[in-house]
């Protein structure tokens, strides 16, 4: 397997004719994973492909599906309609569903060279997993005694069950990554002495920052991350009754809600700022919320002295003033305003650091990270990289994955002397707002929020508080998007008469006439719904993707071989959506093969069916031929309409050479009817009785 | 531009009944954005002629499909050159000047209208179009508001209205507007009823010689005949 055709979604154009863009969603993601593809997928219920195209792209994807800080979501283009689509949620569905944990990943050994990885965080395990994939010999060193870094000893159980990381280990080792645990790595001399070829470093930023304050070193008083360390390794540290933690971070929030797990009741965060310039993910701040945790703001701690065994922490209050460096207003103290609380321990969270050691011999910049070269990862050592945390300070899981690949990557290029070449963007980017115009008519659909855990059982125990999705809620919640970056272009501007149409029939107002007179149809408002594709009377409009161009024509192309194949003519075609309903399996007893004598052509909404497609099903010798669409619950506008004038024009075809036009049916259905399919059962009996008659007449063979 | 409709299925069948071999030849011009001869249109009934024909089990057909940008330029259809050798007969989806300049192109091969060619319009809104010129040769425009009594007024009277329309409706056809009294609206409008009270003299109804020429060439000699 080619990793870094693999890695690199966009290298994978295979066809030159792909127009699409890169989404937002995609652009966002370190890994830049195929974010759109796979909620697509979701959407139609095929989650087992979901998931291969999810660990195209990611080594790990049941990690990020319970971590993942989601900046895709933040990208999201249906947040300027209602709220963007819950993806780590769905990626989380697609993973458990699709069965991540029975994917056995293989690799074989091809090269001599062995290469020694310094650290198992999510890079060190990203890189482990590339390289071996790629045929090096790999060894992880870790200085803990369980492999995970960060993964392991900082995000808390009710975030990432260890079952999950666990598994991702047993599949590395099975693979034939060397681990070498409780193992400390002093200097990088003795590594290569010992034969490794490169060296990845990739030690995380464990080391927390310091308050500078008086009294920081008494005792009760104890940091984020070691904190989070003991509870993670299996430690209980007594904490007495009230507990504050300084910061507001996600380190702040996690060590907040693990000491409300360790059965602490009175858990108070003291946060320099207000909400609004929290770090930490809301929602996060949200479930801590729930679960009690009292959240002071614009406090800060200024001296804290140790008294009978308790802490007595001077306070002073803040207000917000002008913008510092990072964008956020900075906070002032307020004259007068020192108050004394008292809690048994604090639990100071502001922040951590990389410690490197100075062996290593690697160059060090600033805020204790290691300096690197963004693109290919080499510090100033030869055949010495690093990745993840320890370069970046503290980041995010995903960033680290995508450190690791990136590392693996390159390290590959170093021992086959090969030069980087840097990878290549083939695709363009869509960016820029919805218009308003366009936002008025896509019709807002609410966000599936995955079920939570109810709050009265979280603060006792670790288990996880985000639940999964059902099947029907992913559906519903993959159905929203807004296929950024597939709608249409004018390919053929040649051929276009600008006769307006496209204009006219968008429901969304997307094409326009430029000053010079030429119709327009930006990319970054199409919606994809295919319309003026089918109803462009000069052919001139396709959809930006091969794929989407060809799927209807290919389908029916499909039916119709393999009806002549099992040498039964099919009695019934049926073009039905395979969102919604069909997705759902609300109507599985039509997919294909289901009904004797019903042949199914899977669409991707009925409005990509056009006039010739029904034709075409009717020539094949079809007695009946019908479109079943999604109706009122289609997710884009007026794609009912619009079969339906189809389905008019060809019904007046087969008036015109003998045929009776109810054989053409349209129906929209929609799940709340009693029985969706009544309808068409009602349609295949009908045809079977037209059917009867013609033979009686003599007009077909029976 | 140009307004036609395509033929109904049975007419076309019928007239392509005797040849074999057929080629439909779309326009990308008027045709296609009176939705009667597009790209679209020739496909769809390419695919309407094959069906009809595995229905009934008629003579087998076979047919081609092109569409040029458009039929009434000799360059355009010097294009077809190539596509015609195998084929019998053109059906062609352009209109009344296309399929003549088809067969004009290609003395030896028979050429067949696709389409009804109607009138010449405008689009009322999407799939639907109103004629607005009868290309009498002799425009009147100024005077009548921008509103074409020749065509617009169902007796083409050039003094109007007559004594029939009722609220503002022809008395011939009482969905459509009298254009008399959108003329005189909008000679209302842009101040100028004077020009309601002029008497306009008959036109001149001498048969125009047919076919007309116009050239747009300076240095044409006068005495330069026509055809």
């Amino acid at each position: 397997m080619n990793v870094a055709n693999q890695s690199y979604p966009e290298n994978r154009s295979e066809n030159a004719s792909d127009h699409s863009l890169v989404p937002p969603c995609q652009d966002a993601c370190p890994l830049h994973m195929d974010i759109r593809e796979y909620v697509g997928l979701v959407s139609q219920g095929r989650i087992m492909e979901a998931l291969q195209v999810i660990r195209t792209g990611n080594p790990f994807p049941s990690i990020c599906a319970y971590v993942c800080t989601h900046p895709c979501e933040d990208a999201c283009r249906r947040s300027q309609v209602d709220k963007p689509i819950a993806i780590r949620s769905l990626k989380r569905f697609a993973v458990e569903f699709g069965g991540d944990r029975m994917v056995r990943a293989e690799a074989e050994t091809k090269h001599a060279e062995k290469v020694a990885i310094v650290g198992s965080g999510p890079a060190g395990l990203a890189c482990a997993y590339y390289l071996k994939k790629l045929g090096y010999a790999v060894t992880v060193l870790e200085a803990h005694s369980e492999l995970g870094g960060m993964l392991r000893v900082g995000i808390p159980q009710y975030r990432l069950p260890r079952e999950v990381l666990n598994i991702e280990v047993q599949r590395l080792i099975r693979m034939g990554v060397e681990i070498r645990t409780d193992t400390r790595v002093v200097s990088l001399d003795l590594l290569f002495e010992l034969g490794y070829k490169a060296i990845f470093i990739t030690i995380g930023a464990h080391q927390s920052l310091r308050m500078g304050i008086e009294g920081e070193e008494s005792p009760g008083v104890i940091d984020g991350a070691t904190f989070l360390r003991e509870v993670n390794l299996g430690l209980k540290p007594s904490l007495g009754k009230r507990v504050a933690v300084v910061g507001g971070g996600n380190v702040a929030i996690d060590a907040a809600r693990t000491a409300t797990r360790l059965g602490i009741k009175k858990v108070s965060i003291l946060y320099r700022r207000s909400r609004a310039e929290m770090p930490a993910d809301p929602k996060e701040v949200e479930q801590a919320l729930e679960e009690g945790i009292d959240i002071i703001y614009l406090v800060t701690p200024t001296i804290i002295k140790r008294e009978n065994k308790r802490l007595n922490v001077t306070c002073v209050r803040m207000e917000l003033g002008e913008p510092d460096e990072s964008g956020r207003q900075r906070p002032v103290p307020i004259k007068d305003s020192v108050f004394i609380e008292k809690f048994d321990t604090l639990i100071a969270a502001i922040g951590q650091a990389p410690q490197t050691p100075s062996d290593f011999g690697v160059r060090i910049g600033r805020g204790s990270t290691i300096q690197v070269d963004p693109s290919t990862l080499t510090t100033n050592r030869v055949g010495v990289f690093a990745g993840g945390d320890a370069v970046t300070g503290p980041a995010t899981v995903t960033e680290a994955l995508a450190a690791g690949r990136l590392a693996a990557l390159r390290i590959d290029d170093y021992l086959q002397h090969r030069y980087p070449l840097p990878v290549k963007e083939t695709k363009e980017k869509l960016g820029g707002d919805l218009l308003p115009k366009t936002i008025e008519m896509i019709k807002k659909i609410e966000r599936v929020e995955p079920p939570n855990l109810a709050f009265e059982a979280r603060a006792k125990d670790f288990e996880t508080v985000e639940l999964v999705y059902g099947w029907e809620q992913a559906i519903n919640e993959a159905r929203r998007c807004l296929r950024c970056g597939v709608g249409v272009e004018i390919l053929f501007q040649d051929k276009c008469a600008t006769c307006l149409t496209c204009l006219r029939v968008c429901p969304y107002h997307v094409p326009y006439l430029d000053v010079s007179g030429t119709i327009r149809i930006p990319a970054d408002q199409c919606q994809a719904c295919g319309i003026c594709v089918a109803e462009c009377p000069a052919k001139a409009i396709v959809l930006r993707k091969p794929f989407d161009r060809r799927q209807v024509t290919d389908e029916l192309g499909h039916t119709i071989k393999s009806a002549a194949e099992s040498k039964n003519k099919p009695l019934i075609i049926g073009f039905c959506c395979q969102y919604g309903l069909y997705g759902t399996g609300t109507l599985a007893r039509l997919w294909r093969g289901a009904k004797a004598g019903v042949s199914i052509v899977p669409v991707l909404c009925v409005a990509k069916v056009e006039a010739t497609h029904l034709l075409s099903a009717f020539k094949t010798g079809a007695e009946g031929v019908f479109v079943a669409g999604c109706g009122e619950q289609c997710a884009r506008e007026n794609t009912t309409y619009w079969v339906k004038q189809r389905v008019a024009k060809v019904r007046k075809v087969l008036g015109s050479i003998g045929l009776e036009p109810e054989r053409l049916q349209v129906f929209a259905l929609s799940s709340t009817a009693e029985d969706p399919a009544e309808e068409l059962d009602k349609f295949v009996e009908q045809i079977g009785s037209l059917r009867l008659a013609s033979v009686i007449k003599g007009e077909v063979k029976s | 531009m140009i307004v036609a409709e395509q033929k109904p299925l049975e007419e076309i069948r019928r007239m392509i009944a005797p040849y074999q071999r057929v080629l439909i030849l779309g326009c990308g011009t008027c045709m296609t954005v009176c939705d009667a001869g597009g790209e679209l249109e020739v496909s769809f009934l390419h695919n309407a002629l094959q069906l009809a024909q595995a229905r009934s089990g008629d003579v087998a057909h076979t047919f081609y499909e092109h569409t040029l940008k458009r039929q009434c330029d000799p360059e355009f259809l010097g294009l077809l050159d190539e596509k015609t050798a195998d084929v019998d007969v053109i059906l062609s989806l352009g209109c009344g000047i296309g399929v003549q300049a088809v067969a004009e192109r290609l003395p030896d091969m028979p050429v067949l209208p696709g389409v009804n060619t109607s009138f010449m319009g405008m689009t009322k809104e999407s799939g639907v179009w109103d004629e607005r010129c009868a290309a009498c040769g002799d425009c009147r425009l100024e005077d009548t508001a921008g509103i074409c009594p020749i065509t617009r007024c169902t007796k083409g009277i050039l003094n109007g209205p007559c004594a029939g329309p009722k609220k503002g409706k022809c008395e011939a056809n009482k969905d459509m507007d009298c254009a008399w009294i959108l003329i005189y609206q909008r000679l209302e409008r842009l101040q100028q009823l004077d020009k309601m009270r002029r008497y306009y003299p008959p036109r001149n109804y001498r048969p125009i010689p047919r076919p007309r020429r116009i050239t747009s060439k300076a240095g044409t000699m006068a005495g330069e005949g026509n055809g």
